[in-house]
């Protein structure tokens, strides 16, 4: 479960307000928290590098001893799937939030493409299909689990079933418009896209043996776009990526005031919690704490803030 | 690769071509050899991590070459009809030759290497035999070398292979017929390592072609070679006897630590010598020997030799 906001600013402000002196603005709380955030999700990454060192040192063990593990739950609890929209030929853009490119993907055999020709929830209705079928019962056509992609939205979904030559079902409402196209992929053959850096691509694509293939492919890092080889990787919703994104901005929202106080609302828009887990929560009270010295000039709450996060630094480390 | 199904072992799910999954299960996939090494032998608890997929393929593909080169018994075969140029061009996969026979009649017969050279380039020259040149000041080349044209024409002197007084006599095969200089006395001094009834050849390369003598015209050649086993680029084609399996595993191994830095001597030793006894090993599997087999070898044992 995520660390709650509320109790983050509760406590926090129970720390800072001390001598009855020490306010801290939503606004201002709000700002403190993301950056509060942000430095912990990174110290995940280091922590994990850390623990795998001291694993193969024997100073960690299985089971509930396995300290990882826990860190790994919480990395892969922001790590996204999805299909990355096509720029031209083999280039492909990355989605906006992503922290780290984990894993690409190439769907290497499209069973079917098409155009939507009319809009039912969780179906697609394609009049022009050629070669849909129910028959046999058993394992009908397209198979039932093949992923299906609309290449105009990029959004997924899974094929459920198949009602007839024309309609089949999806485990998603991905179809909201007609004349979106999409392709189905059969959700077997799956080659990873393997990252390859800029200094090596060439000599890789000019090599006998190791040169990229629709078996082995591989890509180099532009900007914010992927280049895939080999080149002939150019049909839209191809290529898939697994990632982890950044976690979402907290925000702490109210709407009334209360004894002169902002009344904590969590159903104003915009509202968002911690996405980091429970446990964190002293170490993000820790961190607030320090910015929260720093705003209001007290050495105390920024001392303690920095004990607290020394303290749980070398507990869980 | 997945287990298949009877069916689709024996009919291939009644897809044409019916027979592509016959024998296929004593073969383990270039594919399944690079997921199992990525999955199994590299990662933050093995000996080797952070290394591209790339050079898992380079090597595997590496191993597969040597093992094709000297311990495995995959032998390709191909006919091809020599005409009026006597020569047959080597197959795309071919690395090296194993026997080159000549087909008649449904018989094959072994030909003998021509360790004297059969062909030759040549320059063109003057009266003077003075080498020309072009403009650019790149040397002229005939088409064919006098030895070549002699070759093909058949002026070139062979061994008579056929039955008969001429037996084995030195002759001009010339549009199939032979000729023969006046015999006189015995035929002393001959070079036994070329003294053959059958045709000769000679591997050409750089050229990449077999040339043989004129008596070969319009003949079968049936070619037995060995490739690298990568199946002309075709990485979904390449496959390894399963028991070379364990063999590729610890060559990608040995290689990739051998080529790392940092690691010590003792880890680089121990992959080599892991390499090398599976090598061993998988050689002596591959062999096959066994007593029904080594019995008919020992039958022969009381045979007379005249």
């Amino acid at each position: 479960m995520a660390a709650s906001i509320n109790e983050v600013r509760n406590t926090v402000l129970a720390i800072a307000n001390k001598n009855n002196y020490g306010y801290i603005s939503p606004q201002d709380f709000n700002l403190y928290a993301k950056q509060a955030q942000i430095d912990m999700f990174e110290d995940y990454f280091y922590s994990y590098n850390n623990w795998i060192n001291k694993q193969n040192g024997r100073q960690s063990g299985t089971g509930y001893a396995d300290i990882t593990k826990g860190l790994v739950e919480v990395m892969d609890s922001f790590s996204t799937q999805v299909f990355l929209p096509q720029v031209n030929s083999n280039v492909y853009s990355l989605p906006a939030d992503y922290y780290l490119i984990n894993k690409l993907f190439y769907y290497s055999t499209p069973t079917f493409t098409g155009t939507s020709t009319a809009v039912s929830a969780n179906q697609l209705i394609d009049a022009a299909a050629v070669g849909w079928t129910t028959i046999p019962a058993s394992a009908p056509t397209p198979n039932i689990g093949s992923i299906i992609v609309n290449t105009t939205t990029f959004q997924e979904a899974y094929v459920t079933g198949v009602i007839n030559a024309t309609t089949i079902t999806l485990s998603a409402d991905i179809f909201l418009a007609v004349g979106e196209t999409y392709v189905i992929y059969v959700n077997t053959k799956i080659r990873e896209v393997e990252r390859v850096s800029q200094n090596k691509i060439f000599l890789l694509t000019n090599s006998m043996l190791a040169a990229p293939t629709t078996t082995y492919p591989a890509y180099v890092l532009d900007g914010n776009n992927i280049t895939v080889y080999p080149t002939t990787i150019l049909q839209p919703g191809a290529i898939r990526s697994q990632y982890i994104r950044y976690p979402a901005v907290p925000r702490w929202t109210w709407q009334n005031l209360g004894l002169g106080e902002p009344q904590f609302d969590p159903t104003q828009p915009g509202f968002q919690e911690f996405e980091l887990p429970d446990s964190d929560e002293p170490t993000l009270i820790a961190k607030i704490c320090q910015y929260v010295g720093i705003e209001i000039r007290e050495p105390d709450v920024f001392n303690f803030g920095k004990a607290e996060e020394t303290n749980e630094t070398q507990e869980t480390s | 690769m997945a287990y298949i199904t009877d069916y689709q072992y024996y009919e291939n799910g009644g897809i044409v071509p019916e027979d592509s999954n016959w024998g296929s299960y004593q073969y383990v996939t270039l594919e399944d050899i690079v997921n199992n090494f990525m999955l199994m032998f590299q990662g933050n608890n093995e000996i080797i991590n952070n290394i591209n997929r790339y050079q898992v393929l380079f090597h595997a593909k590496r191993g597969i070459q040597e093992l094709n080169y000297d311990a495995m018994k995959e032998i390709k075969i191909l006919e091809l009809k020599v005409c009026d140029q006597l020569r047959f061009v080597l197959p795309q996969d071919y690395v090296n030759w194993v026997r080159i026979n000549l087909e008649e009649d449904g018989m094959l017969y072994p030909l003998t290497e021509n360790i004297q050279t059969n062909w030759s380039g040549a320059y063109l020259q003057d009266n003077d035999c003075r080498i020309l040149f072009d403009i650019d000041g790149a040397v002229l080349k005939p088409a064919d070398s006098w030895f070549d044209i002699q070759r093909l024409d058949g002026t070139q002197k062979n061994m008579y292979p056929g039955n008969g007084p001429y037996a084995g006599k030195m002759g001009y095969c010339i549009d199939g017929k032979w000729c023969f200089d006046y015999s006189v006395g015995k035929n002393f001094g001959m070079n036994t390592e070329t003294a053959n009834v059958n045709p000769t050849f000679s591997i050409n390369k750089k050229a990449g072609v077999i040339n043989f003598n004129s008596s070969m015209m319009d003949k079968f050649v049936v070619l037995e070679y060995v490739s690298d086993g990568l199946e002309s680029g075709d990485d979904s084609s390449v496959s390894v006897n399963k028991l070379f399996e364990e063999f590729i595993y610890a060559y990608i191994k040995y290689s990739i630590l051998n080529g790392r830095f940092g690691v010590q001597e003792y880890v680089i030793n121990r992959a080599r010598k892991d390499k090398s006894s599976l090598l061993r090993n998988a050689k002596l599997r591959l062999s096959n020997i066994h007593p029904g087999r080594l019995l008919m070898n020992m039958r022969g044992q009381n045979k007379w030799i005249k």
